[in-house]
């Protein structure tokens, strides 16, 4: 329609292009709708799954390395309720009155030992060349799903804040999985790998039973968080390295445990693969679960849009767009280095002594003062 | 009270909550009244008494909560054309002495510049009385026609005597229900009267505040001294701009020695409160909103500093304050117990709705943060005392810290509703050039406790318990007072701003190397260009 044309001819040609305009607005609106559809779908799709990975539901999960055996008691072992009742360590009934079931108030030498567990797997993580974080605890929802979680479905974990898109964190994994978000990192950069230290908020939405009595599940407790952002070659590795760091800490605190390759089944959406620790609880008379490594791949990365540049042209940064090595997603792993009131459960039931008292392992001491043992403050009766 | 058990914390109902999208309509679905949410706006004339908030604020975005329901009509009952809702819990206040005391009242009033409604407080409550004299009335000459009604009668008397009845009852139930309306309404009104206020304190705004002490002078430096901000940077300690991604604006992130100096400023002021006595405490961070409003905040008001979470009554607390003032709520605690002293580590969470400005740069105020926070329960006669002994323990670990600052005794104009008397801590921060305030001490006296329950049993009866009821002394209200030990960003801020060296690393305070490894400075981490 740029040249010279007849009038008749024109007229028939700008009826062409509005009949074709007309259709495309109308295809582009399905192009929009199908592809919002397709986004909605595949997001659903989990990761992939490490070929080594058992296959089947959570009695199909295998055991990859057990430490320590269970300690035998020469008299009756106590739950971490009625040590902590004893040595007036929790606030349970107080906390339901002003918040609601499953909160708590620490009080006494638990105090101490929450921030003697926190300062000492900081200090022991960072020894090992992550970089400390604390995060916030208030995320954009879309965050929260990036991650893989889901904060408005049914049975949600997650708290959302009333007229915001925020939420409260279930994990640091999500804040710290955002710090990256839509970025390109340099591939000198990887891997990147952060201790961070928060509080979480867990809606537990339908978990009832014994085995939520006390501290086992609670709506809010600190944790230590391990999150690696690597190259896809190395995330096997890191994986490795994560178990290890967590075997580590768990065997310096003189914990019997069983380290789990997590069956097919039960894998959160994100992992590719995820070892979760169960340490033995006297006090309950079984293991419980103590901390998880997850190694995410790709899956949380593509929705956080955290890519690297491969470094053949990271020497030639402006030598025009046709040089640079196309970007590539990097893979994310997280673990637990320290849920604290799981913890707790751990080290009071474990060692409770005949008179009551708790002996603190020597690791912490240094961080809580030099304190040997947490004693009964009532006298006891024998 | 049963729109309050509606919301009975279990978690099978906040997930079904949780599904809803959020916005006020929420509201809708489980029968609560918008109404309420307008008529809780009205009281938002209260003082805020959060401590951070000095400026008269305008309505943040997070609050569309209110303003969307301000455009929905609303269903009230109300008296005498005035919207009344039913107050989830009552406050123990003393209105015979209020009564007696009113011109007192009304002075206080005006000088905190309350806009509480005093005369209509008074009002209400003589219609209350006479209305309750009326009530007693009726119910005596019923009980008199039951009387007649037990022996014999003639028929046509006993009809008389059955309609007399009848008539009685009715305008019994018609007069209860008057009571209940007149009592909902004196409690929201009354419950607006803020504390009363220590004859020693300024009367004024804000400037009239005095300063009660100063220790220390600005340091002086030799070189172009740079704000937290900037030394966050260089030093590599703060994370604002991925925070603003994940989280929105005010959020951050700590990083390196930041994390470290944050974990030896909680450590170290827990232990040295400790040596004084307290008893260390970690709390909930999520509280019931009735508890958030007995000890004098607003989780709805306009304006409101609170975060509530959606689908539920529960809301994140501004200050441990708040969950420990909840331990003890509706109690009757022994005298021997008293006083109760607590220090509480927690995060806190504030809306800062309304805060803009170079005031709020950086760290200085956030939404988030931690604190470490101490709490007294004590005998009303000795609330002055321990109001001292709070303010020096604030004095000792920021002179310990070696900073710079003053303590002011702050004007009834500044004052939060609870507080009797409140004292502030501003300490000299060389980056932003001024004063900042670093803490706040209130003694509340009774305001609290009257709200949240808490009495104490005086003990010449304690030592006979079974003796019967009418051999114990009547209960009392516990005065409540709480104090700032340590805010970590703004005792960041300082000592960031204050221990930076020409080389640009920062001198860790001596108190503190214990706590963070022994390490002396946080040095640079990339080459300073001179």
């Amino acid at each position: 329609m740029k040249g010279k044309l007849e009038p008749l001819e024109r007229q028939k040609l700008v009826k062409e292009g509005k009949n074709l305009k007309d259709g495309l607005i109308t295809l582009e609106e399905d192009l929009l709708k199908l592809s919002d559809e397709l986004q909605q779908e595949a997001q659903c799709i989990p990761n992939m799954t490490h070929p080594d990975v058992p296959i089947g539901e959570e009695d199909c999960s295998t055991m990859r390395k057990m430490v320590g055996s269970p300690h035998e008691f020469s008299f009756p072992v106590k739950d971490h309720l009625q040590l902590g009742k004893e040595l007036d360590l929790f606030e349970f009934d107080a906390a339901a009155e002003v918040s609601g079931s499953k909160f708590y108030y620490l009080k006494n030498e638990a105090v101490m030992l929450e921030m003697a567990l926190v300062n000492w797997t900081l200090s022991e993580v960072m020894k090992r060349g992550f970089t400390p974080l604390t995060t916030p605890e208030l995320v954009r929802s879309s965050v929260v799903e990036k991650c893989g979680f889901q904060p408005r479905g049914e049975n949600t974990q997650v708290y959302t804040v009333e007229g915001s898109d925020q939420c409260l964190i279930g994990t640091a994994e999500i804040p710290v999985g955002g710090i990256h978000m839509d970025s390109i990192l340099a591939e000198s950069m990887l891997p990147l790998k952060y201790v961070a230290f928060s509080h979480c908020f867990r809606t537990e939405a339908g978990a009832a039973g014994t085995a939520t009595r006390g501290l086992y599940r609670v709506h809010q407790f600190s944790k230590v968080e391990m999150f690696i952002l690597c190259q896809p070659e190395e995330s096997e590795s890191y994986h490795e390295e994560l178990i290890k760091i967590e075997e580590d800490l768990f065997s310096s605190l003189g914990l019997h445990y069983k380290t789990i390759d997590m069956a097919s089944g039960d894998l959160g959406a994100p992992a590719y693969r995820k070892f979760d620790v169960e340490a033995w609880m006297p006090g309950l008379g079984r293991y419980g679960e103590i901390s998880s490594a997850s190694n995410c791949t790709d899956y949380q990365s593509r929705r956080l849009g955290i890519r690297y540049r491969p470094s053949e042209s990271s020497t030639n940064p402006k030598k025009g767009k046709g040089k640079l090595a196309p970007t590539k997603f990097v893979h994310t792993l997280n673990a637990t280095a320290c849920a604290i009131p799981r913890m707790i459960i751990c080290l009071l039931e474990n060692y409770q002594q005949k008179d009551g008292s708790v002996v603190i392992p020597v690791p912490l001491r240094p961080f809580i003062g030099g304190l040997e043992r947490i004693a009964p403050k009532f006298p006891q009766d024998e | 009270m049963g729109l309050q058990c509606f919301f009975g914390g279990t978690t099978i109902q906040t997930l079904r909550m949780a599904v809803i999208p959020a916005s006020s309509s929420s509201r809708f679905i489980f029968g609560k009244p918008l109404s309420k949410t307008l008529t809780l706006n009205s009281l938002s004339r209260r003082c805020s008494s959060i401590n951070y908030l000095k400026k008269p604020p305008f309505t943040l975005l997070i609050k569309a909560f209110s303003s969307t329901a301000e455009q929905t009509a609303p269903s009230t009952e109300s008296v005498e054309n005035r919207s009344v809702v039913k107050p989830q819990w009552k406050a123990a206040i003393d209105f015979k002495w209020i009564r007696d005391n009113k011109d007192a009242v009304a002075l206080n009033i005006k000088n905190r510049n309350s806009n509480a409604n005093l005369e209509l407080v008074l009002e209400l409550y003589e219609k209350m009385l006479a209305v309750q004299k009326e009530v007693e009335r009726l119910r005596g000459e019923r009980n008199v026609v039951a009387n007649k009604m037990k022996g014999k009668l003639e028929p046509l008397e006993r009809q008389k005597l059955v309609k007399e009845g009848k008539n009685l009852k009715d305008g019994l139930i018609t007069l209860e229900e008057d009571l209940l309306k007149l009592s909902d309404e004196l409690q929201q009104e009354a419950q607006c009267i803020p504390n009363m206020t220590h004859p020693d304190v300024p009367i004024g705004e804000e400037d009239c505040s005095t300063m009660r002490k100063m220790v220390g002078s600005p340091h002086e430096f030799s070189f172009p001294v740079k704000d937290h901000l900037q030394l966050g940077k260089e030093l590599d300690l703060f994370e604002f701009d991925a925070a603003a991604e994940v989280s929105g604006s005010k959020f951050y992130y700590l990083k390196n020695e930041a994390v470290m100096l944050e974990m030896a400023l909680v450590n170290w002021t827990l232990s040295e409160v400790m040596k004084r006595g307290f008893t260390p405490l970690t709390t909930p961070e999520l509280v019931r909103s009735s508890v958030v409003e007995k000890c004098g905040f607003q989780p709805r008001g306009e304006n409101t500093q609170v975060y509530t979470v959606e689908g539920s009554d529960q809301c994140l607390i501004g200050t441990a304050e708040i969950p420990v003032g909840g331990i003890h709520m509706d109690s009757i605690l022994a005298e021997s117990m008293l006083p109760l002293k607590y220090v509480a580590f927690s995060h806190c969470f504030r809306t800062e709705a309304g805060a803009a400005g170079t005031a709020t740069r950086g760290l200085y105020r956030v939404h988030q943060f931690s604190k470490v926070e101490m709490f007294i329960l004590c005998q009303p006669e000795e609330s002055e005392s321990y109001h001292e002994e709070l303010i020096k323990i604030e004095e000792d670990l920021f002179s310990s810290l070696g900073l710079h600052y003053k303590t002011i005794d702050m004007a009834s104009g500044d004052l939060g509703a609870p507080a009797y008397r409140k004292f502030d801590v501003e300490a000299w921060m060389p980056g932003l050039g001024r004063y900042g305030e670093i803490s706040s001490a209130s003694n509340c006296t009774d305001y609290q406790s009257r709200r949240l329950g808490i009495r104490y049993r005086p003990s010449e009866s304690s030592t006979n318990p079974k003796k019967g009821k009418g051999k114990l002394a009547p209960t009392k209200f516990v005065h409540t007072l709480n104090a700032t030990a340590c805010a970590i960003p703004r005792m960041i801020i300082c000592l960031l701003e204050n221990y930076q060296q020409k080389d640009g690393s920062v001198v860790i305070p001596v108190p503190l190397r214990p706590f963070i490894g022994g390490l002396e400075r946080i040095a640079p981490k990339f080459p300073q260009d001179e």
